[in-house]
């Protein structure tokens, strides 16, 4: 069976230096990967390559056939790829209800959308959606007003409404409690299987409660690939991320 | 929070209309836009023919400052080249106007006057269709907006933001206004096209100072703040207002955001160019002062007062600073020193109220509808990179 979506010897290069170096990465339809590696390893510009942020200047990046190399970033958040940023980034301006809104994006036409007024039934589904990340008494609230745990989930939310197959999630859990985040993993564990999702991540208790397979990365590259257990016990990650104490002192 | 004039902020409130919900807010802010439009076809009763003259004025510049809105305002294109596409709506219309008097001045086969003087023998390719007075109709408002989409194209394929749209669209003027003036044989030169006959729509004529030409001036403006509107309503206004917000996100959700700036950067030119055409009406002759980079400038002031957020905030702040510039400098008192005065006034605004006297109007209303209070703290700064720090290990 061809992966999901598939990274074939990818790099790119920032004024000479190569913050991805021939990277291989497959994950499967319906597969929760956590990304993991020291800063500056490559992590978020592997996501930024695959969401088409930065264009690839070497290498294949496949959504099952098609490649994406070429496409630009609508093109590929039509193909269905959706991504959060490490950065919350939603529309600080717009309430809660009218950034679900654009983010539901079942048509992308502007003359389609011109004739388009008012709120009809696929609301309902968004306020579900507002309901489920904890922001249904949010819903008329200036995005701009919102703390920080809530608008990470709002972005999640916003994610949701999109509805893409692949979802790249950069640091979901940056600046969230300890509850909230063992709020996300029980979502993230809940999306598994519907979507493919690719999470970055820094907090090792996070990613023991999601992750099935690990990719670690380090210098631009792959450096390791397994179970959690796997992962702990790899002597080269131990070396260049973990440090000797394991997992747990990450 | 409900917005009266600004249209951003959906309240809680909805109620159905024929399957469609509709918020409190939309509702309300209909009312306000119909009781102004009234208000306007309301005011001609009681004066003369003169202050019809110029509130006509006044109007057609109000809908050249809402078109801005919607560029400015909406969608975060600053187009300091608004006044080109106003010109030439306005020499479309004088073009037409002006073939109406040759038969009068010079003959069944003659030229318009100006041509006369400066020797040209036949009249250019691009005067003859303007014998029609619906090609120029149509030219006056699909010229502009033509010419916008190419700009649009140019520069929102090639992703050129901000600061440089601004420059683009202000260079792209100028060298429109200087080709005019340069080319005196065709256009008028530096002195426009003048002594022109005047519009006849249907079998009615529409003398600058009587109340047809008003009336004619105040439906384009209702209908075109309608339009707008509805406009900034639909799915793809909600859309545009994104973009203002957060560009590069926007993307992310499959949208072409280029054609959206394209569309809303067209829409505007188009209303700008009609308003144009009625300015020629109203003011009897069109002039390069028309596309000037000082009338240009002065729209997004009226704009700022106004506030650029809301179509009818940019509308009223377009009349009253208009007017207020009419009535200081030809009062005794402010003889010298009107220019002070509006400049005092814009500091004023730009230093209290950024978003204008709409957004006032809008503070007001909250305290009164909601009777809640405002956020009083500044929107919290956007989060440190979180991907430098490590979180806490659990």
């Amino acid at each position: 069976m061809t992966p999901h979506l598939e990274l074939h010897d990818v790099s790119v290069s920032f004024n000479g230096f190569l913050a991805v170096n021939g990277l291989n990465l497959a994950v499967g339809r319906g597969e929760l990967r956590c990304l993991i590696g020291p800063n500056g390893a490559g992590k978020t510009t592997a996501l930024d390559l695959i969401c088409g942020k930065v264009k690839p200047t070497g290498g294949a990046i496949m959504l099952g056939s098609r490649s994406l190399n070429r496409l630009e970033e609508h093109e590929i958040a039509r193909a269905g790829v959706g991504r959060k940023f490490q950065v919350p980034s939603v529309f600080r301006e717009l309430s809660v209800r009218e950034n679900l809104e654009v983010a539901y994006c079942k048509t992308t036409d502007v003359l389609h959308n011109v004739l388009r007024f008012g709120r009809r039934a696929e609301s309902d589904g968004l306020e579900k959606l507002a309901e489920l990340v904890g922001l249904e008494d949010q819903l008329d609230r200036q995005a701009g007003y919102l703390s920080h745990g809530q608008t990470q989930w709002l972005e999640i939310a916003l994610l949701l409404a999109q509805n893409a197959e692949l979802i790249l999630m950069d640091e979901p859990t940056a600046g969230m409690t300890a509850l909230e985040t063992h709020k996300t993993a029980e979502l993230f564990n809940r999306l598994k299987g519907r979507h493919t999702l690719i999470v970055v991540e820094h907090d090792m208790g996070f990613i023991k409660e999601i992750g099935d397979v690990i990719s670690v990365m380090h210098q631009g590259r792959l450096l390791a690939e397994g179970t959690v257990h796997e992962i702990e016990e790899h002597p080269e990650v131990r070396r260049a991320y973990l440090g000797s104490g394991g997992i747990s002192h990450a | 929070m409900t917005g009266i004039l600004n249209a951003r902020r959906a309240p809680n409130r909805v109620r159905s209309v024929r399957g469609r919900t509709v918020s409190w807010g939309t509702v309300a802010q209909l009312a306000v836009y119909a009781a102004v439009c009234a208000g306007i076809f309301v005011l001609p009763v009681g004066l003369d023919d003169f202050m019809l003259n110029k509130v006509a004025r006044y109007l057609v510049l109000a809908m050249l400052a809402m078109a801005l809105s919607l560029s400015w305002g909406y969608a975060g294109i600053l187009n300091l080249g608004q006044a080109l596409s106003f010109g030439l709506g306005s020499y479309c219309m004088a073009m037409t106007l002006k073939l109406r008097t040759v038969p009068v001045h010079t003959g069944p086969e003659g030229l318009p006057d100006f041509m006369v003087w400066n020797n040209v023998q036949q009249l250019p390719w691009f005067w003859v269709p303007f014998h029609s007075t619906a090609f120029a109709l149509a030219a006056g408002i699909l010229i502009p907006a033509g010419l916008a989409m190419l700009l649009g194209w140019f520069m929102f394929r090639g992703r050129v933001t901000g600061v440089y749209t601004a420059i683009i669209t202000l260079a792209t003027m100028v060298v429109v206004n200087l080709l005019i003036i340069d080319q005196q044989r065709y256009t008028g030169g530096f002195n426009g096209i003048t002594d022109l006959a005047q519009l006849t729509l249907f079998g009615v004529e529409f003398d600058a100072y009587a109340s047809t030409t008003y009336y004619l001036v105040a439906s384009c403006l209702t209908a075109c703040l309608f339009l707008a509107l509805a406009f900034t309503k639909s799915k793809a206004g909600l859309i545009l207002q994104a973009v203002r917000d957060h560009e590069e996100r926007v993307r992310y959700f499959g949208y072409d955001v280029a054609y959206y700036k394209i569309a809303a950067l067209t829409v505007s030119a188009a209303i700008a160019g009609l308003a144009g055409m009625l300015y020629t009406v109203v003011m009897e002759f069109a002039s390069p002062t028309f596309l000037g980079v000082q009338l240009s400038l002065s729209v997004v002031i009226w704009c700022a007062v106004g506030g650029r957020n809301s179509l009818l905030g940019a509308t009223l702040g377009a009349m009253l600073v208009a007017g207020m510039q009419g009535m200081l400098s030809e009062s005794e008192t402010f003889l010298e020193t009107w220019t002070l005065v509006m400049g005092a006034m814009f500091v004023l605004v730009v230093l209290f109220l950024p978003k204008g006297l709409a957004g006032l109007v809008e503070m007001a209303a909250n305290r009164l509808l909601d009777r809640r209070p405002l956020p009083t703290v500044a929107p919290p700064p956007p989060p440190a990179i979180a991907g430098t720090g490590e979180k806490e290990a659990a």
